[in-house]
This record gives C-alpha cells, structure tokens and sequence, in this order.
C-alpha cells in the first residue's frame, strides 16, 4: 500500500529521471571520449599499411566505416538506432553488437554471481569471526585473511595460480575452448572455478570488514543491550537480531560489488580466455569499433543503474526505519 | 532452532567445499584426456584437430584487406594464389601453372591451373582472375596490394585456361607480389559482405565455424587441387594472454603456436616444448626522415650510424636473438651488413661527421616510439638513446600508444622512428615503394633520388638473377652510403610446439602455409 | 575495486592532534600500517635521492636473470638491472602517481562535494549529475580509455586515476556537508551574515577530514593497484621507467624460469597495499568519536 503510493509519488520518478539523465550522459562522454583516442578503425586494422592508401582509397574505406559522416549525425544515428534495437554491428566479429552482447553477457553475469557468493561466503563468515571477539587474535586472522583479498593484485593472483595448477597437477580447464553452461554444465563450471576464486578472494574483503563493522555497531546498540538485559540467549541474539540488522550495509556493499564486477572482470576475462563482456569492450576499444563499445558501455551502464534501483529498493524493504516513513 | 540453522549453514558450507574439491578433482582427467580426444590419432599420422593457441581472431576474412598477422594466417590456408612461395622463399606455380613472359617484359601469360574449384563448388578460370585482378586495382575496394599492380597496363582472360597480362613497364617483381595473400583469387560471383561471413577460397582447408572472441575453426578442403592435408582439421583457439598459452600447451589443451618474444619462447622451452626459431624477413630500423630538422644534412645520418654499435642494441634489447642486417632482408638479395661506412662503431669518426655538419656542440633528434606493437620497441630505443648520446646526439623519445604512434608514422610527423618493418621476398616489392619518388610510401620513408629511382626501374626489367642481385646491392650501398635509415637486425619467431606435432616448416615471412603438411600423432 | 568510508559525520568537538596519534598508536592495525608505510617511504626516499646499490636503469646483459645472491638481493631480472634497486625505484614511482592521483581526486573532489551539498541547488544539480556518469562507467575501462587519450606519462596515468576517484571523494563530502548544514551553529553563522565560503573553511570542513583521510589512505591503497591493472593491459608508464605494476606485467613470462622477478614486486606491492589498509584502519579506529573515552 505505501509502495504502491511511493510508486506514484515523486519519490519514484524523480531517481528514474535521474537515471534516464545519468544515461545519456554515459553516452555522450563516451562518444567523445573515443573520438579523442588517436586513430581509428582504418588505422588500428591496417596499422602502417594505411600509408599506403590513395586518397580515393581512403574516402571508400571512411565511407565503409561510416566514419564519413559528420560527428553529431554519427551521434544521433547511433542513439536513433539503439530505440530501435540496433545496437550497431561490428565488422570484425561480423555480427550484430546485440548478437556479441547475448553471448558475452551471461559469461560475465555467471562470473559475477560465483564470484559474489563464494565472497559472501568467505567473507560474511569471516567477518562474524572478527566481531565475535573484537581485538583478538581471531579477529586479527579475519582481517588479515581479508587484507590479503584487498591487496594481492587480480592478475597476480590469476597468472601464478594459472601456471603452478598447469605446470604441477595439469589442471587447465580453460585451456579448452570455452564452454557455455548450456552446452557442457561440467567443464563450464570447471572454467568458472578459478576466476570466481581470484574475484571472490578480492571482493571477499570489503564485505568481511562491512559485515565485522556492521556487527559490531549493531551489537553496541541500544535496542540489543534490551534484549541482552532480558535474557536472550548471546547465539539467538547474534543470528536474529544482529545480523538481520548488519544486512543493509552488507546489501548495500554487495550491491556496488556487483556493478563493479560487470566491467572490472577485464583482467582476469583476459587470463582465463573468458568470452565475457569485458574483454569484448576491451578489444572494441583496441580496433576502434566505436558502436561496439558505445552501446557495450551503456548496456553496462544501465544495468549498474538499475542495480542501483533495486538495491535502493531492497534498502527500504529490509530497514524498518525506512520502511516507516 | 538456531541450532538447526547453523547446522544447515554448516553444511551449505561443507557441501560447497566438497563440490569445488570434485569440480578440481575432476578438472585433472579431462585435461588429460583432451589431449588424445583433440588429437584423434588413429592411424599413424592421419588426421586430428591442431589447436594453435592465437592472441586475437582474425580482424577480417577478406583476404584482399587483411594486414593484421592474424587475419593473414588464418585466410593463406583458405584462399590461393596465383603464385606461392616454397621454403625458401622462391617462387613456385600456385593457381598458375606456369607463366610465359614476353621479351620486351610487357606481357605475361599466366597459364592456369585446371580442374579447380571454390569451396562453394564453382570452377576457377580466368574470368576470376581477371575480376580479382581489376578489382584489385580499382580504387573503390581499398585493396592492401592495389599499388603492387602499378605497372599492369590491362588483363584479358584469352581463354579459360589464359589470363593475359599487358605491362606498362617491365615488372620482375610482379610474380612475387602475386604470391601474398592480399592478391588471392576470389571468384568472380562474390562480394566483400557475403565473403565476410563465408569465405570461398581455393586453399587446403575450408572455414567450418566461428566463434567471435573465441575460436576459428578450419576443416580439411578435399576438393583442393594439391595434396590432401594431413590433418582434419585446425582450430585458432583465442588465448588473449601470451602466458596463459604457454600454460594450455604445457596442459595439453593446446599444441601450436608462434611468439615473437624470445622471453615466451625461453618459457616454452623450459617448460619442456619444442622450440624451433626462424629468421625473419623482418628488420628493426631507426627510420629517419631525411626531409626533417637536422636530419636533411647527410653528414648529421652518417654520424648517427657511425654512433651505433648493432650488436649492442641486439644484446640488450632482444638479448642478443637475431642477426645484423643491412636493407635487403631476403635471402636471396641478402645485403651485406659490413658494406656499409661504419660496419662498426667508430666515435671518431662520428664526431668528424658532426664536425662536417657543424653541429661539433651536438644535436637534438625528435623520435617517436611505440609501446605493446611488439616486445623490443622501448628497449632498442632506450640503448640507441644512450648509445647516441655517447655521439652528443641526443634522441628525444616519444613513447607512444599504437595508435597515435601509427597516426604520427603515417603522416611523416617525427624525424626518427624505431620501427620493425615488415620485409618482402623480392625487395622491388619491399622498398620500392619506400625509396622511390612516386612509391606511395615515400613521404613516411623521407628520402628519394634520382639515383636510387633509377636503379629501381633497372631492377624491374630483368628478369635474370644474376643481374638483379647486382642492381639490388648497388640499390643497397646507395641506401648506406647516405644513412637513409639505420638498419639494425632481424629477429626469429619462435614456433612451439608439442612432441607429437610433426611436418610443420616455419617460413620466414611468418607464413603457417605448411600446416598442410602437418600431422599429430 | 572501490570502498568508501560508511562512518557516520564525526563529532563536532575538536580533538588534539596530540590525543589523535595517541589514539593511532594504540590502535595495533595503526602501529602495523605506520610500520609497513614507513619503510616503504624509506625506499621511496632512497631511490629518489638515488642512493640505490645500483641504477634501477643500468643495463648488464652479461649478468641476466641471476637468483638472488648477497650482490643482488633480489636477483636480476631479464636485462641484468638489479630487482631491488628496481623494485624501490618503483615503490616511489608508483607512490608518486598514486599521491598526485589522490591529491586531484581529494581536492577536486572535496571542493565539488561540499559546494555541492553546502550550496545545493545548480551547482549540486550539476555535481551529482556528472558523480552519477562517472560512477555508472566500469572504472577500469574508464582509466583504460582515458589513458589511451594522451602521451603516455606517469602524469596523464596519475590525472586519469584520479577522475575515476574524483566521484568516490564527492559522494564522501556531500552527505557529511548536507546534515551538517542544519546543526545549530551552522545555521546560526549563515543567518548572522558571514560569508557562505567563509563558513566552508571555518565550520564545514575541520569537520569531515576526519572522514577524508580516511578515504585518502583507502584510495591511495587502490590507485597502486589500478596502476598495476593498468601496467597489466598494456597501458602504464611507458618502460623503462620502473613501476611495480609493469614490473610485474614483464615479469609474466618470467615466471617459470626466473620466479623471483615476480615475487619481489609482487610482494611489495601486497606490502604497500596492506600498509596503507592499515594505516587507514588505525586512522578510522583513532578519529571514531565513539572510540574516544574508552581504553
């Protein structure tokens, strides 16, 4: 009923506004940002060889490019076709960017959900441990653990965990071509395994210390000294009260993991020859395929958006606070 | 009921950890087991699939516009030629024959093959000849290797099994500019968009399927007018990161691949892969632009080249694998790097030639630099900077990112350039287009003269050898003798592969042409 | 990948910085991260003073990938320089872009969130519309791409770290400003007439950098390690300038026949990173008004 009312009222359209606005905005700054970036499509395809064009040859292949047209036509043709469901199309690839997404996408999303659970995993726990006893060696384990997590670099981590599992037991199931969950769940799984671990591991930290920050505060509060003073059980308290509590800003902290993951998952994409979506922004950058990367950036975009939304959402569900007012 | 909740946490966690313990577990065999099903050796050396471990896909599948090595590797075994090249890089009969050439020079009679078929089942002729050729040329298609037809005057398909080819000036480079890949035969009834998706080519293999971002796999061809290859088939498998490759060939997933960094290579071999490392056509040379600054004195060149010791360069920045080279990097016409006024370093000299230009207090060269084009860039430029300033000339170093480095390079915007060139079996084909006035390469190569314009076209018409190679040193000397460039070495690629890989020739224009004669098993 | 500071606005009362580094050294995370800090700032001070056992530049091919030995702590790498020179050559290097990235991002940031939330209208319209673009964009793609636009230089990598940053520094500023605005004396300085700017330095801003430095530590640990992503793509401080991060990127290929050119920046830059972690902890545990009072 008050959802239903939130709905209808300002305080819905206004974020959806905003993030209509936020949008078109990511379009425009990556247009002109990749204008700025020196060469294009001609240049990074043939590279040297593009000397040797003839003036007439260079006018048929800008014409072929559609880089011949004047750059505010090139903008609205491009934002034009989007509204109609063409996002472009890549002449390397030789498919439609929708056709590349719908194949990319769901790579970097199964990469994304693994590595946040086996986060969730070793990070809630972890954290629980480090508040249980704040200051003590327990707690000094949990935080260096989750150190460890925020410091090593990704690739670091990836290249040496690749080469040691390769060169000593010959465990390289991404050394296969890749497999879609659909096509072979088993070496699919095989192949997510060690990049979800070199995320997770990174990703685990900041959900360890948000969870132990959060316990602990939760813990020093008012209402939880009530309920210790009437003589609920430290275990109950501690499972119910507490940690139902700590949940917003762990939902919160894994809401932005998780828009980060969309297009922070190049590197390790890169090692593990993962046909994700980050890896195709990074190569449509590096041929200059300009839709591709425009309308691959916003799709990004709009969902790290839309996380966002539903996170908001979520917050004023889980809080009664929120939810009150 | 906490109780209970905690006990199901606890088994969600211990039921997880056993899964990824399996999944581990399990990955272990299969990675064994790939091998032999990659492999599929039945008979002795009969069929499989080689998966060759790439960087990149190809950026293109139309053989007329593919620069990128990638691209050309993948389409030199789906498409032909008129002409091919052997191990030694001669040039041998492709798609043609055999050839006539007039006495005059002016005409060439291409007598072609019979019997031969695209993949889509069409007979190959002369009207596909002709229509590749004028296509070629015409200007609207952009083709890479339009300038190479320069001096063909008109083609006319005489009969089915003729082409004849009118010259406007004797060309004895034509026949080996046939031979690239950017010249292949395509027929007549296509275009670039429907070859795009679906190539249709006269080569050894066929393309089966495409996975973009992935794979790229070839499938024996069993129409192909030559011998039948050995293997099934071959799949480009994408391993964007160089290390990673080397990690899937030590697991078995992968049993080819080609590396240009004597670091991978070094990897590979300790890693317990064959190795087998090919000198290149390819030269590294500091590229001056003798229409720029200081550089339009030739004393100002000559002190530079007296000022560099090659071997040093070598040492440090490939570890010392190559070789010194002078300009002409093909076999055949093999310059003799020791013919040239400083074979060795000789400061005094170079500071004679500065004195000469009167520049004795020093001078500035402004030099541009690329990063990640290929792995020696940076560190040539880095020894030849300090080499240099030994000489009181100093290299201003831009260092930059391929594409502005390419944007500068092609619009002549730097008065020196460490570059890595590429070389050509028939040096008309290499440099004419550099070092002569009207080459469309000339204002990046920033020299021209009458003399070397002159040799030039002496070195088209005639077709003997013997009498070639003497115009091509004179060419050579002319090129040292002024410091046009400062030619350093070339370098190996390294060709890895598995033990039970065996028939494969590495070329040294980097051609994968003989994975035709490759087997497994 | 990003962490910001959740820490509720810190207390109004000022507190002696004499009490603060009180605070800090009792904190053991704080004395660790001093600790692990200082000793890399050592190094730093070392490489740029040039007093390094040898030129992290000098090439010996003669003395290539040597194991560790009492000559070379940490071995040679591929052309013969010595990895320990290196290596602290490349602490400083990465320190500077990481400090002047941080520097731009904090004081960009800053001004751009407490006018923001202090001024509102337009100007906070304007400063949250680009936060929102800038944060809706993968944030390594971002300085990948802003990188590709200029010469490549450790300032153009440090300018493009620091506008991925410059939105994190935003959000940070604006929602401590926005509540602090309605506190009492706030409102009674703006009706008693002083100037709105003078306000923002006298009132305003003594009052979040409690929740700054903390954000500057967490970020300078995170602009290492963006660095060190972008040396890996290719796309850091051109050679042979030293920086952990394309230390370890040539180092890649090493692995298997030379695994200390690995180990040693790779250690090093884990050692920073959770220095500077720590560091911020103590920081956070010592300026927490809550933390005031207790033991």
């Amino acid at each position: 009923m008050n959802l239903v009312r939130a709905a209808a009222s300002n305080r819905v359209l206004r974020p959806v506004l905003s993030a209509l606005g936020t949008l078109l905005g990511v379009a425009v700054f990556v247009f002109v940002m990749l204008r700025a970036i020196p060469g294009n499509q001609i240049t990074a395809g043939l590279g040297t060889e593009a000397a040797a064009l003839t003036p007439a040859q260079q006018a048929a292949l800008e014409a072929y490019y559609g880089l011949d047209k004047p750059l505010v036509t090139q903008f609205f043709n491009w934002l034009g076709n989007i509204f109609t469901g063409n996002l472009g199309f890549s002449s390397r690839a030789q498919q439609s960017v929708l056709e590349l997404t719908a194949q990319s996408l769901p790579v970097t999303l199964e990469l994304a959900v693994f590595s946040i659970v086996l986060a969730l995993l070793i990070g809630i726990p972890l954290g629980m441990l480090s508040a249980s006893r704040p200051d003590s060696p327990r707690d000094a384990f949990g935080q260096a653990v989750g150190l460890m997590g925020l410091s090593v670099p990704s690739f670091l981590l990836a290249t040496a965990l690749l080469a040691i599992l390769s060169a000593t037991v010959r465990f390289n199931p991404n050394g296969q071509a890749f497999a879609y969950f659909s096509e072979d769940p088993l070496l699919n799984l095989q192949q997510m395994l060690l990049p979800s671990l070199v995320l997770g591991f990174g990703i685990a930290a900041p959900i360890m210390r948000t969870t132990r920050t959060a316990v602990l505060e939760v813990r020093g509060q008012d209402f939880i000294r009530t309920a210790r003073a009437k003589g609920v059980g430290p275990r109950r308290l501690q499972v119910r009260h507490v940690l139902k509590n700590a949940l917003v800003p762990i939902v919160t902290m894994t809401g932005l993991q998780f828009g980060y993951l969309l297009g922070g998952a190049v590197v390790v994409e890169q090692i593990f020859s993962l046909p994700g979506i980050g890896r195709q922004v990074l190569l449509g950058i590096q041929q200059k395929e300009y839709a591709l990367v425009q309308s691959t950036v916003l799709l990004i975009a709009l969902a790290f958006v839309v996380v966002n939304l539903l996170t908001d959402l979520l917050y004023r569900i889980i809080d009664p606070r929120v939810r009150a007012e | 009921m906490i109780a209970g909740r905690r006990a199901r946490r606890g088994t969600a966690v211990a039921v997880g950890l056993s899964l990824a313990g399996a999944l581990v577990l399990s990955g272990c065999a299969p990675a064994a087991t790939s091998t032999g099903s990659a492999a599929q050796s039945g008979a002795a050396g009969a069929g499989g699939t080689l998966v060759v471990g790439v960087t990149s896909e190809p950026d293109t599948l139309f053989p007329w516009k593919a620069t990128q090595f990638q691209a050309v590797n993948v389409l030199q075994n789906i498409y032909g030629t008129l002409t091919e090249f052997d191990k030694d890089l001669n040039v041998v009969p492709g798609l043609a024959e055999s050839w006539d050439t007039s006495s005059d020079g002016l005409t060439l009679t291409l007598h072609l093959r019979k019997g031969v078929t695209f993949d889509d089942g069409s007979a190959f002729d002369s009207a596909d000849v002709k229509f590749s050729l004028d296509k070629i040329k015409e200007e609207a298609t952009a083709a890479v290797a339009a300038a190479s037809l320069a001096s063909v005057k008109s083609v006319d398909a005489t009969d089915p099994e003729t082409v004849t080819v009118h010259l406007s000036a004797p060309d004895a480079g034509l026949l080996a500019n046939l031979g690239v890949v950017n010249m292949a035969m395509l027929s007549s009834d296509d275009t670039e968009a429907a070859l795009n998706t679906t190539p249709n080519g006269t080569g050894p293999f066929t393309l089966k399927e495409r996975k973009a971002n992935q794979s790229l796999s070839l499938v024996r061809n069993d129409a192909y007018w030559g011998d039948k290859t050995k293997l099934d088939g071959v799949e480009f498998r994408v391993i964007p990161d160089e290390s990673s490759i080397v990690s899937a060939m030590q697991s078995g997933n992968v049993q080819f691949a080609v590396f240009d960094d004597p670091l991978v290579a070094q990897t590979a071999a300790a890693a317990g892969l064959a190795v087998a490392k090919t000198p290149q056509l390819s030269y590294h040379v500091l590229q001056l632009n003798a229409r720029k600054g200081p550089l339009t004195d030739v004393n100002v060149r000559l002190a530079m080249q007296c000022a560099i010791d090659r071997q040093q360069v070598l040492d440090t920045a490939a570890a010392g694998e190559g070789q010194i080279t002078g300009p002409i990097t093909s076999p055949a016409f093999r310059s003799d790097p020791n013919s040239r006024p400083c074979p060795t370093r000789d400061l005094t000299k170079a500071a004679e030639y500065l004195a000469k230009a009167g520049k004795s207090d020093g001078v500035t060269i402004k030099t541009i630099v690329s990063q990640g084009e290929y792995s020696t860039s940076v560190n040539e430029a880095q020894n030849l900077k300090a080499q240099l300033a030994e000489a009181k000339i100093t290299l201003d170093l831009d260092v930059l990112e391929s594409g502005a480095y390419v944007d500068r390079w092609i619009g002549a915007d730097f008065e020196a350039a460490v570059a890595l060139n590429g070389g050509r079996p028939d040096p008309d084909g290499a440099y004419s287009r550099y070092f002569t006035s009207t080459g469309n390469l000339n204002k990046v190569a920033g020299y021209s003269s009458p003399e070397l314009d002159q040799l030039f076209a002496e070195g088209r018409q005639t077709s003997d050898l013997a009498k070639r190679k003497e115009i091509y040193t004179k060419i050579s000397n002319n090129l040292e003798d002024n410091a046009v460039w400062i030619w350093m070495f070339t370098s190996y690629t390294y060709t890895a592969t598995t033990s039970n890989v065996t028939g494969f020739t590495p070329m040294a224009n980097s051609s994968l042409q003989y994975l035709r004669e490759t087997a497994i098993g | 990948m990003t962490e910001i500071s959740e820490s509720a606005p810190a207390s109004l009362a000022g507190v002696q910085s004499g009490q603060r580094l009180r605070l800090l050294l009792k904190s053991r995370s704080g004395v660790a991260g001093l600790i692990l800090v200082g000793l890399l700032a050592i190094l730093c001070v070392l490489a740029a003073f040039g007093l390094l056992p040898y030129d992290p530049l000098a090439q010996a091919p003669q003395q290539r990938l040597l194991p560790p030995s009492a000559a070379h702590w940490f071995g040679t790498d591929q052309f013969g320089r010595d990895v320990f020179s290196r290596v602290a050559a490349g602490v400083a290097s990465s320190a500077l872009i990481a400090v002047v990235a941080v520097a731009f991002a904090t004081v960009v940031g800053t001004l751009a969130g407490v006018s923001a939330g202090f001024f509102r209208g337009v100007s906070d319209a304007v400063v949250s519309g680009v936060t929102n673009v800038l944060f809706a964009f993968p944030p390594l793609l971002l300085a990948l791409s802003l990188a590709s636009v200029f010469d490549r230089n450790w300032f153009t990598i440090a300018v493009a770290i620091a506008i991925v940053y410059v939105p994190i520094f935003i959000r940070v500023t604006r929602g401590p400003v926005l509540s602090l605005r309605e506190i009492d004396f706030v409102r009674a300085a703006v009706s008693s007439g002083q100037r709105r700017t003078a306000i923002m330095f006298r009132h305003v801003l003594p009052n979040i950098t409690s929740i700054l430095i903390v954000q500057v530590t967490l970020s300078l640990s995170w602009a290492v390690l963006t660095e060190a992503s972008l040396s890996f793509l290719g796309l850091g401080t051109p050679p042979p300038a030293p920086s952990l991060g394309s230390m370890i990127y040539e180092a890649r290929t090493l692995v298997y026949i030379a695994p200390w050119t690995m180990v040693a920046p790779g250690v090093i830059v884990v050692l920073f990173v959770v220095g500077l972690n720590l560091l911020g902890d103590g920081l956070r545990d010592s300026l927490d008004p809550r933390n005031r009072g207790r033991k």
